[in-house]
């Protein structure tokens, strides 16, 4: 009986110590939608929640869409109107995925790996997938997961006069970074 | 006769047009350079106390976010967690009986002030309450705050 409840216990300690899901509350989502007509629409959200599981490669994110914080606080409302995010409706948006190739990555080596990242994107209420290269940076302890790709605002059923009148971009580029 | 009937019609449209532009340009400069007010400079709705407020998201998460979205709010708690890079510095209180957290980002020029802080320091926190959700990821309630400064 003793050995038993010793081999549950170790059981579950080693479950803990190798745990591969990294998480952090403090990953950075940048938005930009500026044109050569307005430079206003660009933003930065600080408090993103990722994870990432480095023995799966599976990777998440979620932001709340109020959390986008503008220079300027009329594109603030507006990006947060219901011409556009509509953020009392769609009060989040989310990514999961996974990183494809995760045998090119070392977690335990120090060094820059580029890898190719595919999922889902959940914004405005819609689904849609994506893929995108990403680096990863291994330091220590410290793992660092960068990527920048574009998305169609169209795919995501947001098509506010601003977008139409071409002052927001419809291809915004969007930066993520996470510290794990 | 007044000497603004002397001016001809044509005249005094084009005036009226240029006064119509110069208000136009005005109010469009406005609010393309408006910006943020500095918090510590914004006076708070609301002063709470960390734990609490994470119980008011906890029992009524709709609820909460009516009262306290889009607010400026001071909150007073203990540091649990600071999570500090190059440009962000974000402060975080939780409960510590179920993992719920709060999550101040400082305003840039607050920045220095934040990184003065230590985990475990009492404090009072002043920010836009942006909203409560639960994350699907921690599997936690959490509340988001934007352009803080320390409430002195």
């Amino acid at each position: 009986m003793k050995k038993t409840v010793l081999f549950v216990a170790l059981l579950v300690a080693s479950g803990y110590v190798f745990a591969q899901k990294k998480t952090t509350t403090s990953a950075i989502i940048g938005f930009d939608a500026t044109t050569s007509l307005d430079a206003l629409p660009k933003a930065e959200n600080k408090t993103v929640i990722a994870s990432l599981d480095t023995k799966t490669g599976k990777l998440a994110f979620e932001a709340s869409v109020k959390g986008f914080n503008f220079e300027n606080p009329k594109m603030q409302e507006h990006f947060n109107g219901k011409g556009w995010m509509d953020s009392e409706q769609y009060p989040t948006a989310s990514f999961t995925g996974s990183i494809i190739n995760l045998a090119k990555v070392n977690f335990t080596k120090d060094g820059t790996y580029n890898v190719e990242v595919a999922g889902y994107l959940t914004m405005h209420g819609v689904k849609q997938p994506v893929e995108s290269r990403a680096v990863i940076t291994v330091k220590g302890a410290a793992i660092n997961a960068s990527s920048k790709f574009n998305i169609k605002l169209s795919d995501y059923s947001i098509n506010g006069g601003a977008v139409a009148a071409g002052k927001v971009s419809k291809e915004p580029v969007i930066n993520v970074t996470a510290v794990f | 006769m007044t000497a603004l009937n002397k001016i001809p019609v044509v005249k005094k449209w084009l005036f009226t047009l240029l006064i119509i532009l110069l208000v136009g340009a005005a109010i469009v400069w406005y609010l393309f350079t408006l910006k943020h007010d500095d918090t510590a400079t914004v006076k708070a709705q609301f002063t709470v106390e960390a734990v609490s407020f994470l119980k008011e998201f906890e029992n009524d998460m709709n609820l909460a976010n009516k009262k306290y979205a889009d607010k400026m709010i001071a909150v007073n708690g203990t540091i649990a967690e600071i999570e500090m890079a190059d440009t962000t510095a974000n402060i975080k209180m939780s409960d510590t009986t179920n993992g719920a957290y709060i999550i101040f980002a400082f305003q840039q020029q607050h920045l220095p002030d934040a990184k003065t802080l230590k985990v475990g320091d009492k404090v009072s926190i002043k920010g836009v309450c942006s909203n409560g959700a639960f994350s699907s990821i921690l599997e936690t309630n959490y509340v988001t705050f934007n352009r803080c400064a320390i409430n002195k």
